[in-house]
């Protein structure tokens, strides 16, 4: 295996134990959280006394985070192994073309919700018609920032559990040799 | 095993403390958001646990055993984060004050702490 080693570098050993993937799920996980509750906190606070501007959370804002959850969620729940499942002779039948079609919508649905999101930070909270009074204070910006952050973290948290999955391939690679 | 009623004195005791916490956060300031905290915690090791039921990790040929164990492990990750997250979102919002906050998320992990350390203990014993 050492011998198809593309890098100089070898990979450390502490990457391929499965305490670190398992630690790497707990992160994903706890990442997850994380940009969930803060985007909630977001929507908490614009419903709150605090707020005294115009600004609002609407179902708009949730679009974003909506599509990365979902991107996410297709991203994780294809098995990896069927990536490649074409160059064996046994498994044909195009699975593998399905499951990279599957992949691509599912990192177009993150894509799109961290492009989102950017989108709603600057149409809504950033840029102010002549007409509708000031512009968005910071209390009223972070509104928007905190949506950029949640799609972000889930964006995050998404490539910590797709690459500690990856790990355990390996993982059990090298136990079933 | 040597710790046994030690243990359980402590650890119950451990526990004790992070209930009076949690319910002194709610109850000094009249507002009894913070139990949510409480009752995150409680939830937070049963995915791993269920999950733990469902799966077998030691099958090789099919992946599906390890994929539960990951989902539980990821709702528990969610969990816990959300247990010290909730009360600072209360918090930001005014919904809670700071102290409250500062009392409640001390007092859950030391409740989930408590927890995690009996499900330890017990699974040491199972292994003699």
């Amino acid at each position: 295996m050492s011998s198809h080693r593309l890098f100089r570098f070898p990979k450390p050993a502490w990457l391929n134990s499965a305490t670190t993937r398992t630690a790497g799920v707990y992160l994903a996980g706890a990442l997850f959280s994380l940009g969930a509750f803060f985007f909630i906190d977001a929507a908490t606070y614009s419903h709150s006394n605090l707020n005294a501007s115009l600004f609002h959370i609407t179902f708009i804002d949730w679009i974003p985070l909506i599509c990365s959850s979902l991107g996410m969620l297709v991203i994780n729940s294809i098995e990896k192994t069927r990536l490649s499942a074409d160059s064996f002779s046994y498994s044909g039948s195009g699975v593998a073309w399905k499951a990279r079609l599957v992949l691509f919508l599912g990192f177009a649905l993150m894509a799109g919700g961290l492009a989102g999101s950017v989108t709603v930070m600057v149409l809504k909270y950033l840029v102010r018609d002549e007409n509708e009074g000031e512009g968005a204070n910071f209390m009223t910006l972070w509104l928007g920032i905190a949506n950029v952050v949640a799609n972000a973290l889930v964006m995050l948290s998404s490539i910590v559990l797709w690459v500690s999955q990856n790990m355990e391939d390996d993982y059990t690679y090298n136990l079933a040799l | 095993m040597a710790a046994g009623l030690k243990t359980i004195i402590a650890l119950s005791f451990v526990l004790a403390i992070g209930f009076l916490l949690v319910i002194l956060s709610s109850a000094l300031f009249h507002n009894y958001l913070p139990l949510l905290v409480v009752a995150t915690y409680v939830i937070a090791p049963l995915p791993n646990w269920i999950c733990g039921r469902c799966a077998n990790p030691d099958d090789f040929m099919e992946n599906t055993g390890n994929a539960v164990m990951d989902f539980g492990r990821f709702c528990t990750g969610f969990l816990v984060v959300m247990g010290i997250a909730l009360p600072a979102l209360l918090a930001h919002c005014q919904l809670i004050q700071v102290p409250a906050m500062v009392m409640s998320i001390i007092g859950g992990l030391l409740v989930y702490g408590t927890i995690i350390s009996f499900t330890m203990f017990f699974q040491e014993e199972q292994d003699f």
